[in-house]
């Protein structure tokens, strides 16, 4: 009786090691990958990886890091911040739970995107252990921006949807070419927090699925294998997906940030006590403000 | 040193008869961990008849290496005489080289404590690496350096077909060439009979 248990076990056992040890790369998918490499029919996501890894990718990224804050600091010197009353009325719009969700996205990002940036350059940084370590705070964080992404995106979802006052807001660059104190329409949110809020959500997710990929690499999903597509093949187009995308996010991370730090002076504090100041909701969310004041709220 | 003389590996496919005698020599002379095969047999058109042969595929030192173009810490390195190397101190085991190359030649041991993949090995065609030429610690991350003692690579020289060639690219190329032209050449088809086996000469 015993001894039957004991076979069962080892059974069990051998299956688990040759299940280890039938790699989705190197296992049998191997052979075909190197017989289709580049041939008609195949994805070509070889050749096209290497092209955009090794000409591409590092000067855009660069253009990016580097062109992206040239512009704000010319905006900056020639048209300057938008100065608003801090006198007037304050109006609650982020709750205790928009910030400490908008929180923990912040501190993921504040990781994920110089961590990033120091793998993309990593020969600027020599390689090595300091790369590496960035390597693993750049998936660690991940976690935080998972937790944070789900309920930011149920919890701003229902105003992100596009509205005529995106077109017009769009059609004047938000009014940010000028100084005038005129009405931008603009609801709860502009168009601009809206596209950087779909990037972050939807192009966070496939962000994280294409990182997650990369990350842990030797494994199979069904799903992918039943389109005919190789788990080598998965992980080259996640490459290309997670660079191309990074490339935007960085850039409106970087609009994101000098938006509220330097260009409307003193709006990041509406994200740490949640309160606007009632001038700027007047002319940065024109639409908003009319709303509220029919509602008879202010 | 001119393109011409390049080392290469070639393996000639009317000889493979995928024993997987490379792989294991390979393993063993440079202790390779569990899960790391810089070199593996593969076989093509299975159970086709005349149409499948057997290939011993490894890090195929190439020209135009795709692997060293991606490196984002430009950790690879080719030297003089084509064999493409890489610095363990400077990979971060990103694994773009797995998926530029088209040999799916990197390999990446397990490595942590979630499991997750440590730096780069792959085929370094004997020759050691960056460090010390057959220092101690060359020989734990590279394995051993045959080149630097005048050895040919060891799988290729336990090869028991002599199916797996390595060399300047040339001498390769003439050694292949020769084998071709002389195909058939020399190759008795009639049973000798005990008159040719046993008789005298002529």
């Amino acid at each position: 009786m015993k001894s039957k248990y004991i076979f069962i076990a080892l059974i069990a056992l051998t299956s688990l090691a040759f299940g280890a040890s039938d790699s989705a790369i190197w296992g049998k998918d191997l052979i075909a990958n190197i017989a289709g490499y580049d041939k008609e029919g195949s994805l070509h996501l070889g050749k096209y990886f290497t092209l955009l890894q090794s000409t591409y990718f590092k000067p855009l990224f660069f253009g990016v890091l580097v062109g992206v804050p040239a512009a704000f600091f010319i905006h900056y010197a020639v048209i300057g911040p938008m100065i608003f009353s801090h006198d007037r009325k304050k109006i609650y719009v982020f709750t205790l739970f928009n910030r400490v969700v908008h929180a923990i996205s912040a501190i993921s990002f504040m990781l994920i995107i110089p961590t990033g940036l120091v793998m993309m350059f990593g020969s600027f940084f020599g390689g090595g252990s300091f790369v590496r370590l960035c390597t693993e705070i750049h998936a660690i964080s991940t976690l935080l921006f998972i937790i944070s992404i789900v309920p930011m995106f149920f919890m701003w979802v229902r105003w992100m949807f596009i509205h005529i006052d995106d077109i017009k807001w769009l059609m004047i660059v938000g009014g940010y070419l000028n100084k005038d104190k005129k009405p931008v329409p603009a609801g709860r949110f502009n168009a601009g927090q809206k596209t950087w809020f779909w990037l972050a959500t939807l192009g966070g997710v496939l962000m994280i699925s294409t990182g997650t990929a990369m990350y842990f690499q030797d494994f199979k999903l069904e799903i992918i294998a039943s389109y005919g597509i190789s788990q080598i093949d998965l992980l080259r187009a996640s490459a290309i997906t997670h660079n191309a995308l990074g490339i935007g996010i960085l850039a409106l991370f970087l609009v994101h940030i000098y938006m509220s730090v330097f260009a409307i002076k003193g709006a990041i504090h509406s994200m740490i006590t949640g309160f606007k100041e009632e001038e700027e909701v007047e002319i940065l969310h024109s639409s908003f403000y009319k709303e509220l004041k029919e509602k008879k709220e202010i | 040193m001119s393109e011409s003389s390049r080392l290469k590996f070639y393996c000639d496919e009317n000889r493979c008869i995928g024993c997987d005698g490379c792989s294991v020599a390979c393993a063993e002379a440079h202790e390779l961990p569990s899960g790391v095969n810089r070199r593996k047999v593969v076989t093509l058109n299975e159970g086709i008849e005349g149409l499948e042969y057997s290939l011993s595929i490894a890090c195929m030192h190439c020209t135009d290496a795709p692997c060293e173009e991606v490196c984002p810490v430009d950790c690879f390195y080719i030297r003089e005489d084509g064999i493409v190397l890489h610095d363990k101190d400077i990979c971060i085991g990103c694994a773009y080289c797995l998926y530029a190359c088209p040999f799916g030649a990197p390999q990446f041991p397990q490595d942590g404590a979630f499991g997750t993949k440590g730096v780069m090995d792959k085929c370094t065609m004997c020759a050691g690496g960056p460090e010390e030429t057959n220092s101690h610690t060359e020989r734990e991350l590279y394995g051993q350096n045959r080149i630097s003692e005048g050895k040919v690579p060891v799988c290729a020289a336990m090869c028991s077909t002599k199916a797996l060639l390595v060399g300047d690219s040339n001498e390769v190329s003439n050694i292949y060439r020769e084998r071709v032209l002389s195909a058939g050449h020399g190759v008795k088809t009639q049973p000798y009979g005990w008159n040719v086996a046993y008789g005298s000469k002529k």
